[in-house]
């Protein structure tokens, strides 16, 4: 008996692994429907922040106005150049590119594929985005080669006094 | 033990459906429909107590389950 004790047999004699668990790798049927229900738990509860706001949005909470705000000077910017600035919130990352002598657009920068900041690239005329290669027609924002499906979010903009000036963010026409 | 997969397959399509209801929102609420992200949040909420009910079923039409 003792000696039998002592002794490890063969398959059971490691160090590392030695734990056995049966059928620990197996998933049976009421664990897999466990894992399901909990699944639909986690989605329900991720689906409540995304509700939240838009009832927020649709009940006008959320419409604030922003102070128009300044974003370069006339003298700064020449046609078929582009700045970057910020709007409405110093999160929002904008656009803004002086398309002809008196013809300037402005657009929120975050690709609409993956947020992936989008630039002016002068030589094509277009805006692109380095990450998948999506680009985005100047004159309206829209996505036109690569992965985006959106539009850009515009920024109005506006000339006053030897200054552009980007006022209030468009919203999509619903 | 031979058992029907009606329970199985409706956990299944749950799955489906929550997937395919969470993309829809996430687009929706980026293009700015939050009527469109209302209804998908509904949907998304409904769809939990339909797994549970599937799953409290199957528990009591199988007793003891066999791996
Ligand atoms: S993030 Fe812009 S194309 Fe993917």
């Amino acid at each position: 008996m003792t000696e039998r004790n002592g002794k490890i047999p063969k398959k059971d004699d490691n160090y590392t692994h030695n734990i056995n668990k049966n059928n620990e790798r197996q998933i049976d049927r009421r664990g897999f429907m466990k894992v399901v229900a909990g699944a639909a738990g986690v989605f329900a509860v991720a689906s409540l922040p995304w509700g939240g706001i838009a009832a927020k949005e649709l009940m006008g909470l959320a419409d604030k106005e922003y102070p128009r705000q300044k974003i370069t000077d006339l003298k700064d910017i020449a046609v078929g150049d582009s700045v970057t600035f910020s709007f409405p919130s110093e999160h929002d990352d904008a656009l803004l590119i002086r398309l002809a002598e008196d013809k300037f657009v402005a657009y929120q920068n975050a690709c609409t594929h993956l947020r992936c900041p989008v630039y002016w690239v002068k030589d094509e005329q277009e805006m692109i985005c380095p990450c998948h290669h999506g680009k985005f027609d100047a004159e309206t924002g829209a996505p036109v080669a690569g992965p985006p499906r959106r539009p850009l979010p515009e920024i109005v903009v506006e000339v006053d006094g030897g200054a552009v000036y980007a006022v209030r963010v468009r919203r999509y026409e619903a | 033990m031979k058992r029907s997969y009606v329970g199985v397959i409706g956990m299944c399509a749950i799955l489906l459906l929550n997937i395919i209801f969470t993309q829809l929102l996430v687009h929706q609420f980026f293009y700015q429909n939050y009527d469109a992200v209302l209804i998908y949040t509904g949907i998304n909420i409904i769809l939990f107590p339909i797994a549970i009910l599937i799953y409290k079923k199957e528990s009591r039409k199988g007793g003891r389950i066999s791996g």
